[in-house]
């Protein structure tokens, strides 16, 4: 079981390193809101500095990355199914649920590559995070992930067709945007949407993450975060393992 | 035997407008396949031969039936069948962005062989894909990407290879370039189950074969023995009046056989009827505007069988 996982996984990597121009692709997307964005943000913080508006949306963009970054992995099952490789790989000795476990794996290495590049540039930016607060913020990212990856790729198995994918995709990308507090904090927002903001699961893993990069480690959003996201993340894997089992028998 | 499989059955069904569709895609078939034969699987486009070769390979579950492969229980140990399979569907399963190479050393691993650099070192220089081992998937063409497929369902040595309509889309030289590799398989005693929808690659390359339609066996046999069963040679024919032409050729013939506007006369030794049947015809005052001598082929088994010929199905011969 763990032998096929670990050799899902190396394929996996091997394949999306041997072009490395797209991850790297998938990384400068957070870089730019970064160094073009926080700047922005900055007249909108209570402290007025580049410091604050970082501190703020450092984890709003790390998070992105964990979600948006795994939404869309599913797309390269859609075109293994398509080629048929998936259905070799059902049809030998494999541990089925390697195949999408090898792929999810996957993504929580490559995200967390991305997250410490995305830290690096933060830093270098005059972001401060202590130790415990950024093992706790990759720790969260790597959940957050696990759901994304998991949730693309049965949402792949199920849809089966990338323009089905991207639509779904699209649908739900928006608000769950906007509702998370990604770009503008939620404390902003009209009391309607502070009151529904808590349904998007995201909401709780930005908030968190503000909380870390504050050093605010008793707040109680933290354990919240990880425990909604755990809960999804074990949720989706099994659905993703669950749809294998759909095309194949 | 290295499949035994008595009455499969599978019923698709799909959901659309109109409401739940049910296809009944295999409908009782039984097959028996010797160790070291290459055993086709012949029949039109959505005949069942898929859908029987994918619940023989464990990939969907018949819905009644059994079946014993390489010694194993098909139902009841899926697993162990698996050991014991290659599997190369139709679609091929060459994955775009990933060297021949690396896929089949994937493969191998997955296998847990002990060498598998050797194993993808050999079963590449055995498919002579040795100078395109590392050039990525997508850009191989349609007969090397088929061999790339049979090189990953071989590369485990499995005593049992599924190859679903291998060589659909290759043009005439790389067919008969697969089927001399597909040949070879034979001599190394690997037991084959192919499935086809042309009739001269069944009639080259199977041992036995089995003609399928609508998911149902209608002919089994050697292809010698089928086509001795719907006799020796057809005469075909274009004349004005089948119908008189058929009254006229009776006698003369085993069978006529009207396919669409041509008529078929099935004669046991075509070319001494031939000018008995000429003359017949002109006797008789029917017009005659072309006429053909051939072998008889399974088609003509096909068209025995089912009353249709299998070129009418949409299926190229």
């Amino acid at each position: 079981m763990i032998r096929h996982t670990a050799l899902f996984t190396g394929y996996e990597l091997k394949k999306s390193f041997s072009n490395p121009v797209w991850p790297l692709f998938g990384i400068l997307q957070p870089v730019l809101y970064l160094v073009m964005f926080a700047p922005l943000l900055k007249t909108m913080t209570p402290g007025g500095s580049t410091e604050e508006a970082l501190r703020m949306f450092t984890p709003a963009a790390m998070m992105m990355i964990a979600v948006f970054g795994s939404l869309f992995s599913g797309f390269g099952l859609i075109a293994e199914l398509r080629n048929g490789s998936l259905e070799r790989y059902a049809v030998s000795p494999a541990w089925r649920p390697a195949i999408v476990l090898g792929r999810v794996a996957k993504d929580m290495i490559v995200l967390v590559c991305q997250a410490i590049l995305v830290l690096v540039v933060a830093i270098a930016m005059g972001v401060r995070i202590g130790a415990v607060e950024l093992v706790l913020v990759l720790l969260l990212m790597a959940a957050t992930g696990l759901f994304a990856s998991g949730l693309s790729q049965g949402l792949a198995l199920t849809v089966r067709d990338e323009n089905g994918m991207s639509q779904t995709l699209n649908l739900f990308m928006l608000p769950i945007m906007l509702l998370a507090g990604l770009f503008v904090p939620i404390s902003f927002a009209p009391d309607w949407m502070k009151a529904i903001a808590p349904i998007n699961p995201l909401y709780h893993a930005v908030e968190a993450g503000r909380a870390l990069f504050a050093g605010r480690l008793a707040d109680t959003s933290i354990p919240i975060a990880f425990a909604v996201f755990i809960g999804l993340a074990v949720l989706t894997t099994i659905w993703s393992m669950r749809s294998l089992r759909k095309i194949a028998g | 035997m290295i499949i035994e499989a008595h009455d499969l059955k599978k019923t698709f069904t799909t959901r659309s407008r109109k409401g739940p569709q049910t296809v009944e895609a295999v409908r009782g078939v039984d097959l028996q396949v010797e160790k070291g034969q290459i055993f086709g699987v012949l029949g039109p486009n959505g005949a069942g031969k898929t859908t029987t070769i994918r619940m023989l390979a464990t990939l969907i579950a018949p819905d009644a039936g059994t079946a014993l492969i390489a010694g194993h229980d098909l139902l009841k140990e899926p697993a162990a069948v698996r050991r014991q399979l290659g599997y190369v569907s139709q679609a091929g399963g060459v994955e775009d962005t990933t060297s021949a190479r690396a896929q089949i050393m994937m493969a191998a691993k997955i296998h847990a062989i002990p060498d598998p650099a050797r194993a993808t070192a050999e079963v590449l220089e055995r498919f002579d894909l040795t100078e395109i081992a590392d050039r990525p998937g997508r850009t191989l063409s349609g007969g090397q990407k088929r061999r790339v497929a049979i090189a990953i369902g071989l590369v485990h040595n499995p005593p049992l290879l599924f190859l679903d309509e291998p060589t659909t889309g290759l043009d005439p030289q790389n067919r008969a370039n697969l089927w001399e590799r597909i040949e070879q398989l034979r001599e190394a005693g690997t037991s084959v189950l192919l499935s086809t929808h042309y009739l001269d690659e069944a009639d080259v390359l199977c041992d036995r074969l089995m003609i399928v339609d609508h998911g149902q066996v209608v002919a089994e046999g050697t292809p010698a023995e089928l086509k001795r069963e719907v006799s020796g040679d057809v005469i075909t024919l274009r004349v004005d009046d089948h119908a008189r032409a058929a009254e006229t050729l009776g006698p003369l013939a085993r069978e006529t056989r009207l396919d669409d506007d041509l008529l078929r006369v099935y004669v046991d030794d075509g070319e001494h009827t031939l000018p008995a049947l000429l003359r017949a015809l002109e006797e008789q005052g029917v017009k005659l505007s072309s006429i053909a001598l051939d072998r008889s082929t399974l088609d003509d088994v096909f068209l025995a069988k089912t009353g249709r010929s299998l070129r009418d199905t949409g299926a190229a011969a």
